[in-house]
């Protein structure tokens, strides 16, 4: 009997989608501006969520790939745009999936690769050493452009604050990207997997690069 | 009733013929993303990402165990027999699980042949739903398929040695070399807790049937073994098994080691039974181990420490050499080794002095009057050697001794000595772990232990703790990897954490603290330490 309902259940949700459906394509031929947007919407991947942000960004010391003590700020405020994701090198599940998509972003970034700044910040800043990132690095064929950073938990867990992307462990991560046309210009956020297709359309959009 | 004897053949059916010829393929696929034919395992993930080889191995997610985990949000389900064919309605509210994925609900469809190599190849669950992006499609050929089903209906199926129906037995390991104080001050610890974990199973044990014991289904009392061994190493890992084969345990906990801890854990690793956080101050460094857990690298980390300070200090400080001493009994070769491998004697003379078993107090004079003014002395010995330094200071540029071999701030180092020398510390400060500290000091206290190490004593504390936790959330899936994962899961969240400022594990790391602090006494008499600089992971 309960089969019997579940069943039911599941033909009457089909029902429903269909009229929603057509009344989504039925919008088309009244709104003018409705098949760029739909474009827009489903140019990105499906599960993820965009929306722009402000963060404050507090003095935050960091310690980059080659072993160099950096500025958090220097290292995003000079003049390229960056992307940024959070990873730990002994990350089996999301991070392998986040890092691929930077290492095709790169590849897909063209001419404007030099002005794309991508940064991978560590949030397992005790493993993740300089030279366990380079490692890392390496295993991704990271190119120039695109750099690891550690530093002290205290520094790590700052920098994940000020992005509101500090979810208590690393154990308990969650897929984020996060994009910047230049100094002064708004955040752009991505929850979810983003695909590096996903976020070059994104860069373009924001930096107005053809 | 037909479905349940479908299943049952179906599950059955595959997995004799999988254990003769293909359960290693299977394995080799699950584990480590390598094809039958040697080829890597390929997967697409739907965002465009491809996977290949040991990344794109099952295990990744779903863990060795297959009983799944959970990333941040992303639930990654279990793949074990009892999870994807579990009939329609054959469970109850009392079988609820959340590793299911599928809260409450008695009445989803289980997984068939025919579904789940579909959710392997397209990445579409049972329900027809999308997988979430992170399951990869594999492509693979039906041989390949079908032997990975059947390696599911047997991942994780048996009952573990160490378990039974009412008693869960864990073992202790001991070495003969160990220090006779430390032994009896973990091994009041080990008792304690155990003990206390089982009468609070007062009025005898029974499963109990109502809904609210979800998460704690069955309890089962505990039951230590200890296990100490006698001899030469060479014969320990033979005496283990034979302990093992006698007693079975399901894992071991805590331990106390002396000048080797290898034969251990090459025993542990070998019987896949989980050896955690012993009290050793010469770890195993073998990180692609799976069963072995300890709190940090000891010497060695004091090693990397301190080679990274003679490092730094190069060129101003003056050091024209580097003088280790160490008891040739004792764990100082290996970390006089590992300091060398480091590179701390890099650009200056080093040499190694062996004190030799038996050798009294006017041979370490011996060695130190042989000092010149450009020298690093590095000193791993215990205390009773530190106690023995002649008051009067060598001809020396500095000196080192390691903290966890020399009694850490409690160290007898005579006064001169103390107002020059600098310790390698691979622990929080004093003044930092105060308050966390009052967890296991305050245990020992209300259980009237006596405090004879508080280092040993503490981790020991530690260990159980992590150990209770870690089996409580493993519900009743006694599984010993399940419990390495859960521990690498979990770990990290703990703010009781002892002498150590966090812990923190993940696949591939299996010393959960990382870094320490190089430290001198603030007077020459008392044990306040002053850090010379950070915490720093070397």
């Amino acid at each position: 009997m309960r089969i019997f309902n579940s069943k039911l259940l599941m033909l009457l949700s089909i029902g429903m989608i269909v009229p929603i459906a057509g009344a989504v394509l039925a919008d088309d031929a009244v709104d003018p501006h409705a098949g760029h947007r739909k474009m827009m919407m489903s140019a990105m991947s499906e599960g993820t969520k965009t929306s722009t942000a402000e963060y404050v960004l507090p003095k935050i010391k960091l310690v980059r790939d080659d072993g160099k003590a950096v500025l958090l700020a220097d290292e995003l405020n000079d003049g390229r745009a960056v992307v940024i994701n959070f990873i730990y090198t002994s990350c089996t599940q999301i991070c392998p999936v986040t890092s691929h998509t930077f290492l095709q972003l790169q590849g897909k970034l063209g001419k404007d690769r030099d002005k794309v700044h991508l940064i991978s910040i560590s949030i397992d800043p005790e493993q993740d050493t300089p030279a366990v990132l380079r490692e890392y690095a390496k295993r991704f064929e990271a190119g120039t452009g695109w750099n690891f950073y550690t530093g002290t938990t205290e520094a790590s867990i700052a920098t994940q604050r000020a992005f509101e992307v500090f979810r208590g462990d690393k154990m308990n991560h969650a897929p984020v990207t996060l994009l910047r046309a230049a100094p002064g210009k708004p955040w752009v956020r991505i929850d979810g997997f983003a695909s590096a297709d996903d976020l070059l359309s994104k860069y373009k959009e924001i930096s107005g690069s053809k | 009733m037909y479905q349940r004897i479908f299943f049952l053949l179906f599950m059955l059916a595959p997995c004799v013929w999988a254990q003769a010829e293909n359960l290693t393929a299977a394995e080799k696929v699950y584990r480590q993303g390598i094809l039958a034919s040697g080829e890597p395992l390929r997967g697409d993930r739907e965002i465009g990402v491809q996977v290949e080889g040991a990344e794109a191995a099952c295990a990744n997610c779903h863990r060795r165990s297959g009983l799944g985990t959970l990333e941040g949000r992303i639930l990654i389900p279990p793949v074990t027999a009892k999870y994807l064919f579990r009939t329609n309605g054959s469970h109850g509210l009392e079988d609820m699980d959340y590793r299911f994925g599928t809260g409450i609900n008695s009445q989803r469809e289980p997984y068939n042949e025919v579904s789940l190599a579909r959710a392997i190849r397209e990445g579409i669950g049972k329900e027809g739903q999308k997988l979430n992006p992170l399951m990869p499609h594999y492509p693979l050929d039906d041989t390949t398929i079908a032997s990975l089903i059947s390696y599911f209906t047997t991942l994780s199926s048996d009952t573990e040695p160490g378990v039974s129906g009412d008693t869960l037995h864990f073992a202790t390991i001991i070495t003969p070399d160990a220090d006779p104080v430390k032994r009896k001050g973990m091994l009041d610890v080990l008792e304690r807790f155990f003990a206390d974990r089982n009468e609070f199973l007062r009025g005898g044990r029974r499963v109990l049937q109502s809904a609210v014991h979800v998460k704690y289904r069955v309890t089962r009392s505990w039951q230590l073994h200890v296990w100490e061994l006698t001899g030469s190493p060479l014969t320990w890992e033979e005496q283990l098994r034979q302990h093992q084969a006698a007693e079975p345990v399901f894992a071991v906990i805590s331990g106390l080691g002396g000048k080797t801890w290898m034969p251990v854990h090459r025993f542990c690793e070998a019987a896949t039974i989980p050896c955690l956080l012993p009290n050793v101050d010469l770890p195993v460094e073998a990180e692609n181990d799976f069963y072995p857990v300890y709190f940090n690298k000891g010497v060695l980390l004091e090693a990397r420490l301190l080679s990274q300070v003679l490092q730094e200090n190069k060129g101003q400080s003056g050091i024209k050499r580097v003088v280790q001493i160490y008891r040739e009994e004792d764990v100082g070769q290996e970390a006089a080794s590992a300091l060398i491998k480091a590179g701390g004697t890099a650009g200056v003379a080093s040499i190694s002095r062996v004190l030799k078993t038996g050798a009294k107090k006017h041979e370490l004079e011996n060695m130190l009057k042989q000092g010149s003014a450009g020298d690093a002395f590095i000193l791993w010995l215990r205390p009773e050697d530190l106690q023995s330094l002649p008051d009067e200071l060598p001809k020396m540029n500095s000196v080192y001794i390691s903290g966890l071999m020399g009694g850490l701030e409690n160290s007898p180092l005579p006064k001169a000595w103390r107002r020059v020398a600098h310790m390698a510390y691979p622990l929080d400060l004093p003044e930092m772990r105060k308050a966390r500290m009052n967890f296991p000091l305050g245990w020992l206290k209300i259980h009237k232990i006596p405090l004879v190490d508080e280092l040993t004593q503490a981790n020991t504390y530690l260990a159980c703790g992590i150990m209770a936790e870690t089996i409580t959330d493993m519900l009743d899936s006694f599984v010993r990897d399940y419990m390495v994962e859960r521990i690498e899961s979990m770990v990290s969240y703990r703010t009781v954490t002892g002498h150590y400022p966090r812990l923190g594990l993940a696949p591939g790391q299996r010393f959960a603290s990382k870094g320490g602090y190089i430290v001198h006494f603030a007077e020459p008499e008392g044990i306040r330490l002053i850090a010379d600089g950070d915490w720093t992971i070397p």
